[in-house]
């Protein structure tokens, strides 16, 4: 018999759930660290979210795609007296580091629905109904700091507040909607949501790909019958 | 077959040359026998015959089999007291078919309750970076998308459901624009397309390698804006609800993951959207799949009598990464091989034409692999070399341009893949086959609907790259608006007959009642959330 599952066998995810080899303190591969205020002992090279499942740490329940375009994994880094935020998926364990993963961002206060807009010439003035706070911003920068993607948060909430929906989208082209950002702002601007709303208005009112048309086109007088018997030429 | 297989990963990177002079691959006279000897699917080990239920008789995955074939649960002692909810159109699961089938069910007038296990978006369509496909190129027409699809699945897809979904396209393409999903354009306006593996033509639109991204994000955005949509976050489905004969499906039960409670909920129409079975790590392999892909929809749908289709068939996609190790089994897109990168075994030469359909190609590594003919990191898994450098030196640019994900994810790692060769293996993707379905995604039990990667009939025995973007739009609108014409006064009374009914079947079949399903979640993530 051919042994074809050798090497798949080699997938083998027993570092994910079983104790390492090497569990003694005073080995220099033992990571200590605190998640959710559970002491956990973690390999070098494991992310948060591999080392709270590795503790036993109960109750994590905001992990999804580990590759930190979901947005869940929200948590607070305290090393020292420094405090940061990031992805627990693309982040990894480090001797003293208290982690606790957060609760996730309350529904947003902003409401609209894109099928409401008609008129592309009053845009700017519905935005700021929208979101009156994003003309508010007092440059704490605490939403640039707070984003695991390095995104100029601040600079791109200024284009949005001066009409400049695209170029303000497009700098929130890598965002993952973890809505650190949003629970950052003192101003409760809602950065992420700013960010999603100049991006979907862009292609709302812009997006208008010929190709698309002309086949949509074809389409549409295929059903009305106008074309007739050549219902598809490769048929 | 042993550890020692291959070269060291160190050893190979100090090889690597992006400059080597390399000829074409080799012609793969007999790609069958590829595919016999290599992928896992048609390895008889991996195999097995379902001895109950629709499919009584079916091959069907090993270790899904055993799900399938399992005890529920919960019974009724656990709905006493557990609060019930009614409501016009019951979605489950919030990736990209879940928002689609809750958005057009609301645009036609339903009061829908959409209920995920995570977060709304929670997903795979989340991770999604190739693109969809669509034809729309003056060169290409919907049919030749049809012949393509069948083709790529070896011509036991349902041809009415394909063609549905490709006529479908170009609307979904503008239900996603209208919606706010942008795409890469070229220089005249055009949406810019690309071909990729088993197609005849370039039919893959895009928003850089970030497609998933920006279509979850617009859809999530869509969902949590809409009046007439409720969604309920961390609420897994352990169970469906049927009449009282337990042939008709009229709600579901969720168990809470943050207090633990049950809570039932009274409907007419069910959309099943829960996705694929990628954490069951099917065959031992690593997976690109998101945490809850655990295949509980399938499971769900058998107990209550819907008939499944193609459970032998997965998708082992071909460019799963094996370094670094927080990162295995994660994707790397198969727009890179589209965009022109090629695949070098350990000794530096091509084994593979890189475009020929995902199966045939992963079979191709996987022969690499246990032929020696690989690299071999520390922990003994093994991989074969994705030649990013070389495609970056001869389109300087490119990657940066087009595949910003790629680099984005690496950046926490000091791995370049500008400078350095991607190790990579073939990774457990997509569940080919699932729920048997017509054009509006009704099941074959009344009042149940499935969309997405827990149908199936579409992809045959393989999919090829962009079609299950286009799926999840296309027959998750057309479940939530025949969900929403289905216009009957609901149910009198709600039971778990059809539990009763799977339970009696197994004790028939002799098989113990020792494993419970759905998984929920896979044992290694499941600590002090979820007991079964």
């Amino acid at each position: 018999m051919r042994a074809a599952y050798c090497t798949l066998n080699f997938f083998d995810f027993s570092h994910l759930t079983k104790t390492p080899m090497t569990t003694d303190g005073d080995n220099p591969q033992t990571i200590n660290l605190t998640i959710n205020g559970v002491a956990v002992a973690a390999s070098a090279a494991m992310t948060l979210v591999e080392a709270a499942w590795h503790g036993g740490v109960p109750r994590v329940t905001a992990v999804s795609c580990l590759e930190s375009v979901c947005g869940s994994c929200r948590v607070l880094l305290r090393r020292g007296k420094e405090v940061t935020v990031n992805l627990a998926c693309q982040t990894f364990v480090e001797d003293g580091l208290e982690a606790v993963f957060l609760p996730p961002q309350p529904p947003p206060l902003h409401h609209y629905e894109i099928s409401d807009f008609t008129d592309g010439w009053n845009i700017q003035a519905r935005f700021h109904e929208i979101f009156p706070e994003a003309s508010h911003c007092r440059n704490c920068h605490g939403c640039v700091l707070s984003c695991p993607k390095g995104i100029d948060v601040e600079g791109a909430i200024a284009l949005a507040a001066a009409g400049h929906f695209r170029d303000a989208g497009e700098a929130f082209l890598e965002c993952v909607m973890c809505e650190l950002c949003d629970s950052a702002c003192p101003e409760l601007i809602a950065p992420a949501h700013v960010g999603l709303f100049c991006r979907r208005v862009t292609a709302h009112f812009h997006l208008r790909p010929p190709n698309l048309i002309y086949r949509l086109e074809e389409q549409r007088k295929e059903k009305m019958g106008l074309t007739g018997a050549s219902h598809d030429e490769h048929e | 077959m042993n550890m020692n297989n291959g070269i060291p990963l160190a050893q190979a990177s100090a090889l690597y040359r992006p400059d080597a002079d390399i000829g074409s691959p080799p012609v793969l006279a007999d790609p069958q026998a590829l595919l016999n000897a290599f992928h896992p699917d048609y390895l008889g080990s991996s195999v097995t015959k379902l001895a109950v239920g629709a499919n009584a008789g079916d091959s069907c995955q090993r270790e899904l089999a055993g799900l399938l074939q399992a005890e529920a649960i919960i019974d009724e002692a656990d709905l006493a007291g557990a609060p019930v909810t009614d409501i016009d159109v019951l979605v489950i699961g919030g990736g990209g078919a879940g928002c689609a089938a809750a958005l057009a069910a609301a645009e036609r007038g339903a009061r829908v309750l959409l209920v995920t296990k995570l977060r709304l978006g929670d997903s795979n369509t989340v991770m999604a970076e190739g693109g969809i496909q669509v034809a729309i190129e003056p060169d290409d027409s919907i049919q030749r998308h049809i012949e393509d699809t069948l083709r790529g699945g070896h011509d036991i897809g349902n041809p009415e459901l394909v063609a549905a979904m490709a006529e479908d396209g170009p609307d979904v393409i503008r239900w996603l624009i209208r919606a706010g999903m942008q795409f890469e354009q070229t220089a005249s306006g055009d949406l810019h397309t690309r071909r990729a593996g088993g197609m005849n033509a370039a039919r893959i639109v895009h928003c850089r390698d970030y497609t998933g991204l920006e279509m979850m994000r617009v859809l999530r955005e869509s969902v949590i804006q809409h009046r007439a949509i409720e969604v309920w976050e961390q609420s897994p489905a352990v169970e469906l609800l049927s009449n009282e004969d337990g042939r008709k499906c009229v709600g579901a039960v969720f168990k809470s993951l943050i207090d633990g409670r049950f809570r039932m909920v009274r409907t007419h129409s069910v959309i099943l959207a829960t996705g694929g079975v990628g954490r069951l790590h099917l065959n031992g392999f690593p997976t690109s799949n998101h945490l809850g892909a655990t295949g509980d929809g399938l499971v769900l749908a058998y107990r209550i009598g819907a008939c499944l289709r193609d459970l032998d068939s997965f998708q082992y996609h071909p460019t799963g990464l094996v370094y670094p190790p927080h990162l295995s089994g994660k994707l790397v897109t198969e727009g890179v091989r589209a965009a022109g990168a090629w695949m070098l075994n350990a000794a530096g030469q091509r084994f593979v034409d890189e475009l020929l359909p995902r199966d045939i190609v992963s079979a191709a590594i996987l022969r690499e692999c246990q032929e020696g003919r690989c690299v071999r990191v520390d922990d003994g898994r093994v991989g074969v070399w994705l030649d990013t450098p070389r495609l970056e030196r001869s389109q300087p640019g490119l990657l940066e341009r087009q595949f910003p994900k790629l680099l984005a994810r690496f950046r926490v790692s000091g791995v370049d893949p500008r400078h350095d060769p991607l190790l990579i293996h073939p990774t457990l993707h997509y569940q080919n086959g699932g729920v048997v379905i017509d054009v509006n995604g009704a099941t074959t039990v009344p009042g149940l609907y499935a969309v997405g990667e827990v149908a199936g009939g579409i992809h045959g025995r393989n999919r090829i790259m962009g079609n299950a973007l286009l799926e999840i739009i296309s027959f998750g609108r057309r479940a939530g608006v025949a969900a929403t014409a289905q216009r009957d006064r609901g149910p009198k009374k709600v039971t778990l007959e059809h539990v009763n009914r799977a339970r009696r079947d197994l004790t028939l079949a002799g098989i113990p009642l020792t494993q419970a399903a759905p998984q929920i979640l896979p044992d290694y993530a499941a600590k002090g959330i979820w007991n079964r």
